[in-house]
């Protein structure tokens, strides 16, 4: 495996492995100097402060809750923090426990297609990331955590990981499956050739007036709308068509808002899955359908003969919590 | 604080019964401003009276440089352009100004107007030089344009912008010589379709964006920008209209700030949240040369609508 990077995975059964593989990462780092940062939840973080003793002061202990709270967002502030540690002069060291419990699937995708985009985006950068996974945890994730991290760490050894899979070939998988149809009774607006987004952003906001998305949950949706739309008026085929739904159903109620055309994405587009990198320079790190990720929930994309479909969902916020709040 | 109910009209929608305030910031904003003025006049079935010492080949905006050219000889002569003296047209034997000679000046040149058979009469004349000797007698000035409000407001033929510097006097008298008028006139447009608007600004230099942005109008804001760009230092934009700028515009931004000189950046003033939270979304780290300027929102300027 590379040597300028490491991102590894620490499979434990009980406090003593999580201890047994956490702390030796942590004390190496503490000792070279790196910037050590561990994400983790309150129980975790306490288990780790007392096995460090006083080098506990020297970590920087990050909410496992706050810190994974999207996707996107995550990778781009993990990549932001590992370029700066590396700017420093400094290596990133962290380890970083995902909080897997209370996800839907959808968002689960999600975070397993980032645990594998890291080791194409912290190359270079030094980095050195532990991943603890419980066995506790659905068998999926362990699963997938095998094919996501080029090594695991047993103990005090670091064994190959022979069931990781290239982070492109993963990301292609993640989106092998077809998009469930929107309902028949989707809000539908074909666009013609030269159309006036002004008019679109018009109709979208129309749209999403009876739905509970705040203000600010709009605008997000205008500029991903238009960025999205931009992009298949100029690279895809007519016709372009949009559709506007709710999904009430399951523990995540959202909006959703699906750009279609009849247009197929050559291989390789990278799906604005990387945040552009510093390098890039300001033409080209153009910050358009990753930017698109970090302001929507969730972003979906399947293209193929049948034609290309960007499904954006913004998480509404909840009718049960509202009422909590509201009580 | 009232509420002030000002009218913010480029040059070119100014009308009869107007009575425009332009508080300039120098040469360049008044000549933007006062050129279209004299020249749509001239160049239709209008009178244009300058009160001014200026002989009438040096009125403001008038060079040739500034558009197609006009006879100005041709236009004294035959009376439609008429340039008055301040000693004729507002000032007392002694040389103090005085308001009753301005308000007669105007009357007499709206009833001549329209026995000559013009459409309308523009008025225009630069109070600077005046104030700056009339000294603290600001209560003769505010008297008179408060007529001069009154006479020009009801007529349908007359329109007039009063000029001042506005390093002329100080901010309250400004203030109060503003308040006398209910059109506040500003430069025309860069561009203006009815989704996206760009306006010139002077002070600090820069453009006010407003309405909506997105890739159909990308081409026409980096033009302007270039224009704007060829002065030294940095670019102000006052954002404070804008409702959208897609992800597109931001990359236009960012290109045009990187391109300015090392010591200058392009200063983003009166964001607003939509604009302000898509920013921090995309991070400003990743706009090297784009700074946040003044102020949320509205400015607080004259600029009320």
């Amino acid at each position: 495996m590379s040597d300028d990077f490491t991102h590894r995975v620490l499979p434990y059964d009980g406090v003593e492995e999580f201890l047994g593989g956490a702390v030796p990462f942590l004390r190496d780092g503490l000792d070279t100097g790196d910037r050590v940062l561990a994400v983790c939840g309150t129980a975790q973080q306490m288990l780790l402060r007392d096995a460090l003793g006083p080098d506990a002061g020297a970590v920087l202990f990050r909410d496992a809750a706050t810190w994974y709270r999207h996707p996107s967002r995550t990778l781009a502030d993990c990549l932001g923090d590992a370029d700066e540690s590396s700017r420093q002069g400094r290596r990133l060291r962290m380890l970083g426990e995902p909080a897997w419990a209370s996800r839907p699937p959808l968002e689960v995708v999600e975070w397993e297609r980032a645990e594998a985009l890291l080791n194409i985006a912290i190359r270079g950068t030094g980095a050195a990331v532990l991943c603890p996974y419980a066995a506790s945890l659905p068998a999926g994730v362990v699963a997938a955590a095998r094919k996501t991290h080029p090594e695991t760490v047993r103990g005090t050894r670091t064994l190959r990981n022979p069931g990781f899979v290239d982070p492109w070939t993963f990301c292609a998988r993640c989106d092998a499956d077809p998009l469930p149809p929107p309902p028949s009774g989707a809000d539908t607006l074909t666009l013609d050739a030269h159309p006036d987004l002004f008019w679109l952003r018009a109709w979208v906001t129309d749209c999403a007036r009876p739905t509970p998305l705040p203000e600010e949950g709009r605008q997000r949706l205008l500029v991903a709308v238009t960025e999205v739309v931009t992009n298949a008026l100029r690279h895809g085929a007519p016709p372009v068509v949009l559709r506007m739904w709710t999904d009430a159903a399951g523990r995540e109620p959202a909006l959703l808002c699906e750009v279609a055309d009849a247009g197929r994405w050559p291989p390789g587009t990278g799906y604005g899955l990387l945040p552009p990198r510093p390098a890039d320079g300001p033409a080209g790190g153009r910050f358009g359908l990753w930017a698109v990720r970090l302001l929507c929930s969730t972003v979906q994309i399947r293209t193929g003969e049948e034609g290309t479909a960007v499904r954006l969902r913004l998480a509404l916020p909840r009718p049960d919590l509202a009422a909590i709040d509201g009580g | 604080m009232e509420t002030p109910w000002f009218a913010k009209r480029p040059v070119s929608a100014v009308r009869p019964g107007d009575h425009g305030w332009l508080a300039y910031t120098g040469p360049a904003e008044r000549d933007r401003v006062i050129g279209p003025f004299l020249r749509e006049g001239l160049l239709t079935d209008e009178k244009v009276v300058y009160v001014t010492d200026l002989p009438a080949e040096r009125l403001p905006g008038l060079d040739p440089a500034a558009g197609p050219g006009i006879d100005i000889a041709e236009a004294v002569r035959a009376g439609k352009l008429r340039v008055i003296s301040q000693r004729d047209a507002c000032l007392d034997r002694g040389g103090t100004f005085a308001p009753a000679m301005m308000l007669d000046t105007i009357g007499r040149e709206v009833d001549e107007a329209f026995g000559q058979g013009y459409r309308a009469v523009r008025f225009t004349t630069d109070y600077s030089g005046l104030l700056r000797e009339a000294g603290s007698d600001l209560g003769r000035m505010l008297g008179c344009e408060n007529r001069v409000g009154d006479t020009v407001s009801p007529s349908t033929m007359a329109m007039a912008i009063c000029q001042i510097d506005r390093r002329a006097c100080p901010p309250d008298q400004l203030t109060a010589l503003r308040d006398t008028h209910e059109v506040l006139v500003e430069v025309n447009p860069e561009f203006d379709d009815g989704v996206l608007k760009i306006v010139r600004t002077f002070e600090p230099a820069g453009l006010r964006i407003e309405g909506e942005l997105d890739a159909a109008r990308h081409t026409v804001l980096a033009e302007t920008l270039m224009q704007v760009g060829a002065q030294r230092g940095s670019v102000h934009l006052d954002l404070s209209r804008l409702g959208f700028i897609d992800l597109g515009g931001l990359n236009l931004l960012a290109r045009h700030a990187v391109r300015l000189p090392a010591d200058g950046s392009l200063v983003l003033d009166h964001l607003r949240p939509n604009v302000e939270n898509l920013i921090t979304t995309v991070g400003w780290h990743r706009l090297p040369g784009i700074a946040r300027g003044a102020g949320r929102g509205l400015p607080e300027t004259e600029d009320f609508t």
